[in-house]
């Protein structure tokens, strides 16, 4: 067995990675056979016929959940396994206690690795009680019964003593509150059984091994598409294969292998252009479309969202790239979907001046849009494939810059942690029918190139100099790279190079420049970084 | 101190007290003795820090007198000092273990494992004090359960051990505690103060308690629950138990946080004499962890973080601040006012004059991180 390293277990993507190599899982019928072998010296066999056992059989989450529970057997309470023997009982416990699609809906960011996400809870007892330390999120893709609610209560405090002192537990009776109010709620809101899962574990599940089509969006290098074969599908293990491009024409190519659990949750690893990355899909029902995001295994905050379908299920428009296009002018568009017919619909006032492309799946065309085009969203069709939509704007009116606040970290510089960088785009809006910026006739048109740079985001920051020693902004892909972990003599106080900043994006747009900002807390290094955050 | 020793060491903080505890356990033998005895008279200053160690200050030259090494593992190193000052007690061992140390010799003589038995995981959280003669020591300790495939936490418990025990104490009593106590001190009449929600004050004979300053409860007109939380139990030359404050003070027919004052206060108890106060002593401008009156004017507050703060308590002003190199947790301050000292993360005491906030003096420590330690000052 490899012998396992904190700091190796603590890394969300190097963990979340093991789920996943080269190696024979055993079939489900193994995992039985494990546990019996490796568990039972800590837990308990409940009953033979169908086998169950304490705790682990009391409880469904996601395979990340499943991985994170078995690692901490492994970190904390000495249990020898080996990789192989771990990955076949995340696959079972996945597979047999895992989650139904729409009880993964809501909190699939998580698994996405989005750790830029801000959470908001209805009940603030929730917030304050949960996710005041890790992701609400991690809570949200676990189903337990309140008997299994109360351990975890137990587990969380006698672990960290401490927690019951920190800020939004000591002004109140923690212990009685989260014993007494959060185990009911958590056991109504996130119960053990549901209708859902019931009908979804008795669900066929489709296979996923054909040709997709595939659409993507990345910031910094915009839209990609292309096609993703996929082969295999013996004990739900894929080879994987991407061929495609991003919109300025560069490669989007690489291979690499994946998993499929509980029927849909599509796991894989590749290697794009030399880069290892992870795909973290979630396939639909009828097996047509995969959604979700794929992202560096490293620098998991480089990421594209990606959408893709199935060659031959119904035809389907996933996108049309760019998403807009200015009325008065000619542009090439590309429509990326599958089953492309050929009458083209893109609404009155767009005429198609010439079909530079066309296969099953993408269609390239030159466009021309007439001056007085209606403004605004309109849908668009390639025969029978339907379901993307195409902006028509005049002119940019205001630019937001998204995300509007994100959070990057310093790393690197010799310790464990890598740099945590934060990407940014400008999203240009048209002023709706008041003609005015800010108001809720605005219309969103797309993300756009911009000039980008930082500034001291308040005065403290500018004594501080945070613009100079928090890290770069590379002017064009809106890429802001942190700078080198530790403490910094050349700081007040020989602090981190960690700083405030004010991230402004400038538009050009008919001789003139649009402005538009957003915040970037640069902060310390994510210590605790598991598969869910 | 190398960086992947540091990340090492606060992972193993976070995570591992298990595996590394057990291995910890085995090697806590008597230390042999070491360095000079203090002489009588003297003023010195202990703290402790990694990788584990504590150090014996001469505060005559403010330099090192001695380096006694401690048991099993550093953390939190937290410190009280037997009122003959000649012993010191430390919580160590990740919060599990209290040792007492002859500082004399550096020999360990007094030695309490807070879990009561092999199923139990119990931690104190700074919460130990010594019995007004020294005879006794008081820790409220966090016990938890390991059943075989869950966990169980307990309620909290007051264990009373004798200090002359041995290496090998067992509690003499216990009674219940109230949760989240942290700092403790006793008083002149034996009474147990003890810094939770509110600060109790316990009758260690029959475990009774009593709110004794109201914290959480507190009753104060537009004021709204402060929040406190200190894990510095320092022993002043004056007997002062300080616990600093935080809190807001809605204007007068308003309950808008928008407008109120936000304040700094103490609580204050004079172990002598059982006087007890609770004071604002200026506005919120930075955060202090720790906070102690002037020996030579009780209405000198000072006040250490990232920056160290003077203030008139009467006047609710700032009077001087000192620019720091870097953050420091625990202020102590000499026995004839003069001088403070700053203690706590990094490997630097630093040294400053209490009237000017002039630097004076850097002590570097041999070692590391001084974590949470509290230093303690005292004269032989």
């Amino acid at each position: 067995m490899k012998n396992l390293k904190l700091p190796q277990l603590m890394g969300g993507a190097v963990l979340a990675g093991l789920m996943l190599q080269a190696g024979v899982t055993h079939a489900a019928a193994d995992a039985e056979a494990i546990i019996k072998n490796k568990c039972l010296a800590c837990h308990s066999e409940e009953q033979a016929e169908p086998a169950q056992f304490s705790r682990m059989s009391h409880q469904r989450k996601s395979p990340e959940g499943w991985l994170m529970s078995i690692a901490r057997m492994q970190v904390m309470h000495g249990l020898k396994i080996s990789d192989d023997e771990r990955r076949t009982l995340v696959k079972h416990f996945s597979d047999t206690q895992g989650l139904a699609p729409e009880e993964t809906a809501g909190a699939r960011y998580a698994m996405e690795r989005r750790l830029n996400t801000m959470e908001t809870y209805e009940s603030s007892a929730f917030e304050e009680m949960c996710a005041r330390c890790h992701s609400g999120a991690r809570v949200e893709l676990q189903r337990r019964p309140a008997a299994e609610w109360e351990n975890l209560v137990h587990f969380h405090l006698g672990q960290w003593p401490t927690l019951e002192y920190q800020a939004l537990a000591r002004d109140r009776d923690w212990m009685q509150l989260a014993l007494n109010e959060m185990v009911p709620q958590l056991a109504a809101d996130l119960p053990l059984k549901s209708a859902s899962w019931d009908k979804w574990k008795s669900m066929k599940k489709v296979p996923m091994a054909g040709r997709w089509s595939f659409s993507a969006q990345m910031p910094g290098k915009g839209d990609a598409r292309g096609v993703m074969t996929i082969t295999g599908g013996k004990r739900d293990q894929y080879k994987v294969k991407l061929e495609g491009e991003f919109a300025d024409g560069s490669a989007l190519k690489g291979q690499g292998s994946a998993i499929v659990y509980t029927g849909y949750e599509w796991r894989a690893n590749l290697k794009i252009d030399g880069v290892k990355m992870r795909q973290v899909f979630a396939a639909s029902a009828d097996g047509a479309e995969l959604t979700g995001r794929m992202f560096e295994t490293v620098h998991d905050e480089a990421g594209m969202d990606f959408t893709a379908v199935r060659e031959g299920s119904a035809p389907k428009l996933l996108s049309v790239q760019p998403e807009f296009i200015r009325a008065g002018s000619t542009e090439v568009l590309t429509l990326v979907g599958t089953g492309l017919g050929n009458k083209l619909s893109l609404g009155k006032g767009l005429k198609v001046m010439e079909e530079l492309y066309r296969d099953d799946n993408k269609v390239v065309v030159q466009v021309k849009a007439s001056k007085d085009a209606a403004m605004g969203t309109r849908s668009v069709s390639a025969g029978k494939a339907n379901g993307a939509s195409l902006n028509v704007f005049d002119q940019i009116g205001s630019v937001k810059v998204v995300p509007s606040f994100a959070v990057a970290r310093v790393g690197g510089n010799g310790g464990s942690t890598p740099k945590y960088n934060a990407h940014f785009q400008a999203e240009a809006w048209m002023n709706g029918a008041d003609g005015k910026a800010g108001t809720d006739d605005d219309m969103r048109i797309g993300f756009v190139p911009a000039s980008w740079h930082v500034e001291p985001f308040d005065a403290q920051a500018e004594a501080d100099r945070d613009t100079h020693f928090t890290g770069k902004m590379d002017a064009k892909t809106g890429l802001f790279t942190t700078a080198a972990a530790g403490p910094n003599p050349e700081r007040r106080m020989s602090t981190n190079n960690a700083g405030n900043l004010k991230v402004v994006a400038d538009v050009k747009e008919n001789g003139k420049t649009l402005s538009a900002d957003g915040q970037l807390i640069v902060t310390v290094q994510r210590w605790n970084n598991p598969p869910l955050p | 101190m190398n960086k992947k020793n540091t990340l090492r060491r606060s992972m193993a903080a976070m995570l591992a007290t298990v595996t590394l505890g057990a291995m910890a356990l085995i090697s806590s033998t008597v230390m042999a003795a070491q360095g000079p005895a203090l002489k009588s008279g003297d003023e010195y200053m202990i703290v402790a820090n990694y990788p584990n160690q504590m150090h014996v200050l001469d505060l005559k030259t403010d330099s090192i007198y001695k380096t006694c090494d401690m048991p099993d593992r550093f953390g939190p190193g937290a410190l009280q000092v037997s009122p003959d000052k000649k012993t010191a007690y430390i919580l160590n061992n990740g919060y599990e273990d209290i040792y007492g140390v002859d500082m004399d010799t550096c020999e360990v003589t007094f030695h309490a494992r807070m879990a009561a038995n092999k199923k139990e995981r119990t931690k104190t959280i700074y919460a130990f004090a010594l019995s007004y003669d020294g005879k006794e020591l008081y820790a409220v300790q966090n016990p938890t359960l390991m059943e075989r495939d869950h966990y169980r936490v307990q309620p909290t418990r007051l264990a009373v051990y004798s200090t002359d025990a041995g290496v090998n104490a067992k509690p003499i009593r216990t009674f219940p505690s109230p949760r989240l106590v942290t700092a403790m001190q006793v008083g002149k009449d034996g009474g147990l103060y003890m810094a939770g929600a509110d600060i109790y004050k316990m009758d260690v004979k029959t475990g009774e308690y009593e709110v004794s300053v109201p914290s959480r409860n507190w009753k104060r007109e537009r004021y709204v629950q402060p929040d406190v939380l200190n894990v510095w139990a320092v022993q002043t030359p004056t007997q002062d138990f300080t616990i600093l404050y935080t809190t807001a003070r809605f204007q007068k027919g308003s309950e808008d946080l928008n407008s109120a004052d936000w304040l700094y206060g103490y609580f204050n108890i004079n172990l002598e004499t059982g006087e007890t106060e609770t004071k604002d002593f200026g506005p919120i401008t930075e955060i202090y962890f720790t906070g102690t009156r002037s020996p030579k004017d009780s209405n000198i507050m000072y006040g250490v973080l990232n920056r160290l703060a003077k203030y008139d308590i009467e006047k609710q002003t700032l009077l001087k601040a000192a620019e720091l190199d870097h953050s420091y947790y625990c202020i102590t301050v000499s026995n004839d006012g003069s001088k403070l000292y700053l203690a706590g993360t990094h490997n630097h005491v630093a040294v400053f004059d209490a009237d000017t906030l002039e630097r004076l003096n850097t002590i570097t420590l041999p070692g590391g991180d001084m974590s949470t330690t509290t230093a303690q000052v005292f004269i032989r």
